[in-house]
């Protein structure tokens, strides 16, 4: 099934084209990557997709549905969840507190019964408690649950930051540069974590990346940007072998 | 006698800077016009009293609806801006309703104010309103409420992300915040019996948000306490009144050096925290 489809979307700023003309189909429980050098559009990709960013022209689909317009937090609660190239926890807010502000669209309180902290309040914040903590421990996070994000050490960031998509019940996960910072070793544990989400919440997985390793080792499928236009797609053999690939990363013909 | 007069002051006070404290220490929206908001609740209150005969109770409802249908109103268009423009949006706002006030003087009796009032408010009534008011902030700084404020506070953008409709948020916000201001003005009217123009300048909304911050942006303890200190030195040392502000400003940015999380940072005076601490 095709739970992902984005028609021809494409994005400038200013003059400059960051996005031109992007196409995608990504079926479902698949994980998928989008390369590129820097600069290509991958992010932008992305902020297209959640809505963080508005569509210049061209539609996207989800689950069959069109979202092109939609606002961002109406599709992070339909299922596409996110994280970010340079992190982007709530500093304020205990470890334990950000995985909770990921889950609360899905919290049926209404403001009154929270001002007057009625039973139903209570009994729902029991069961967001125990989802999170549920979460912290899948990912082998629980020991942080009352630390601020700032304490922790970069890996042990951006696996909070996948932590915290689990929280909004996604469909589809994106995630941006999920490598970046980490060391050889830690890249390893994290190829392991994303099959592991994969497989065991019957997610989509789609990864913007410039490791290497990462992608060609997981991705079934992957898309390659290049001044905003796709060149090239398919399975990773034969993106290895891409001329225009190629070129696009070295600058020459090999 | 003269010391319940002064907690009675200050405790009116403290009623606004509650009403701020949503707002700007947990949400960090700045508004340099919610002096206006405590003016409207005033006259409202007033007004509905005075020249429509409306019964005290009533009018304190009034006020408080007007309030929050002001917000609103205000809202609709300013809570999609950038931060520093609703910043500047409010202030106008604040500085609309003053010179509403002067000009609609057959309403409002103009530069001369508006008095007459019987005295309905006293400190009973006026302590019990915190209570209620804190009450109604803590719980919700401690479920959904809160958490999606900072967050906010935060990072906007990650918010909705991660699923919180920012401009809603802020609306709600915002309202409850206005309501609350306007209610401790309805308060003030029947309380001090005499209200002008130019009671509540920006000035005074500003000096709400400054006392936020010295308090804490995370502790409501911390700026109940902020506030009673700033607005009971006032009464007790009436003859270095002048020197208040200059004090004032010295402790900011005293705070801001030493302390940028607030005076009583992080300071919780719930029995569960105070014995984590002293265990």
């Amino acid at each position: 099934m095709e739970i992902l489809k984005t028609e021809g979307i494409s994005k400038h700023f200013g003059g400059v084209v960051a996005v031109e003309g992007f196409s995608m189909v990504q079926r479902d429980n698949q994980i998928t990557g989008i390369i590129g050098p820097n600069g290509a559009g991958k992010t932008t990709v992305f902020n297209l997709i959640t809505g963080a960013a508005s569509v210049d022209h061209g539609s996207i689909l989800f689950m069959g549905r069109e979202i092109t317009r939609l606002p961002a937090h109406r599709r992070t609660d339909l299922g596409i969840a996110r994280t970010f190239q340079n992190i982007r926890l709530f500093g304020n807010l205990t470890v334990l507190d950000n995985m909770k502000v990921a889950h609360d669209m899905k919290v049926r309180y209404t403001l009154w019964e929270e001002m007057l902290r009625l039973p139903r309040v209570r009994r729902q914040e029991r069961e967001i408690d125990e989802k999170a903590r549920h979460f912290l421990a899948y990912l082998g996070l629980e020991s942080y649950a009352g630390q601020k994000p700032q304490n922790l050490s970069y890996g042990i960031q951006r696996r909070l930051e996948l932590a915290r998509t689990l929280m909004t019940e996604p469909r589809i996960l994106l995630l941006d540069e999920p490598a970046a910072g980490l060391n050889p070793h830690e890249v390893r544990s994290l190829m392991d974590t994303i099959r592991k989400i994969q497989e065991e919440n019957v997610l989509t997985i789609v990864i913007v990346e410039h490791h290497m390793e990462l992608i060609m080792n997981i991705c079934s499928l992957i898309h390659v940007l290049d001044f905003g236009k796709k060149i090239a797609e398919g399975e990773p053999e034969a993106i290895k072998k891409n001329e225009q690939v190629l070129q696009a990363y070295l600058g020459e013909e090999v | 006698m003269f010391y319940l007069k002064v907690l009675e002051i200050t405790s009116l006070y403290t009623i606004l800077v509650l009403g701020v404290y949503l707002m700007t220490g947990l949400t960090g929206l700045f508004s340099l016009g919610q002096g206006g908001f405590v003016s409207i609740g005033a006259y409202t209150a007033a007004i509905a009293y005075l020249r429509f005969g409306v019964p005290f109770p009533l009018a304190l409802a009034l006020a408080v609806l007007i309030g929050a249908l002001l917000g609103f109103l205000v809202g609709i268009p300013t809570l999609r801006l950038r931060r520093d423009y609703f910043l500047l949006v409010t202030f106008g706002l604040g500085e609309m309703v003053r010179a509403g006030l002067l000009y609609l003087a057959q309403l409002t009796g103009g530069a001369l104010g508006m008095a007459g009032m019987p005295k309905r408010v006293g400190l009973p009534l006026i302590l019990g309103s915190i209570a209620v008011i804190t009450f109604i902030t803590y719980s919700l700084k401690r479920s959904r409420f809160g958490r999606d404020c900072i967050a906010i506070r935060d990072d906007e953008l990650a918010a909705s992300m991660m699923g919180i409709n920012v401009y809603a948020h802020k609306m709600k916000v915002f309202i409850i915040s206005s309501a609350t201001t306007a209610y401790g003005g309805a308060l003030y009217a029947f309380d001090i019996l005499f209200i002008e123009p130019n009671l509540f300048n920006w000035l005074e909304s500003a000096k709400l948000i400054i006392i936020t911050f010295v308090g804490g942006l995370n502790s409501i303890a911390g700026v109940i306490a902020a506030s009673t200190i700033y607005y009971s030195f006032g009464e007790f040392f009436r003859f270095i009144d002048v020197w208040r502000d200059v004090l004032l400003a010295v402790v900011v940015i005293l705070v801001i050096i030493f302390r940028p999380g607030g005076l009583f940072q992080g300071l919780s005076l719930l029995p569960s925290r105070l014995r984590r601490k002293w265990r």
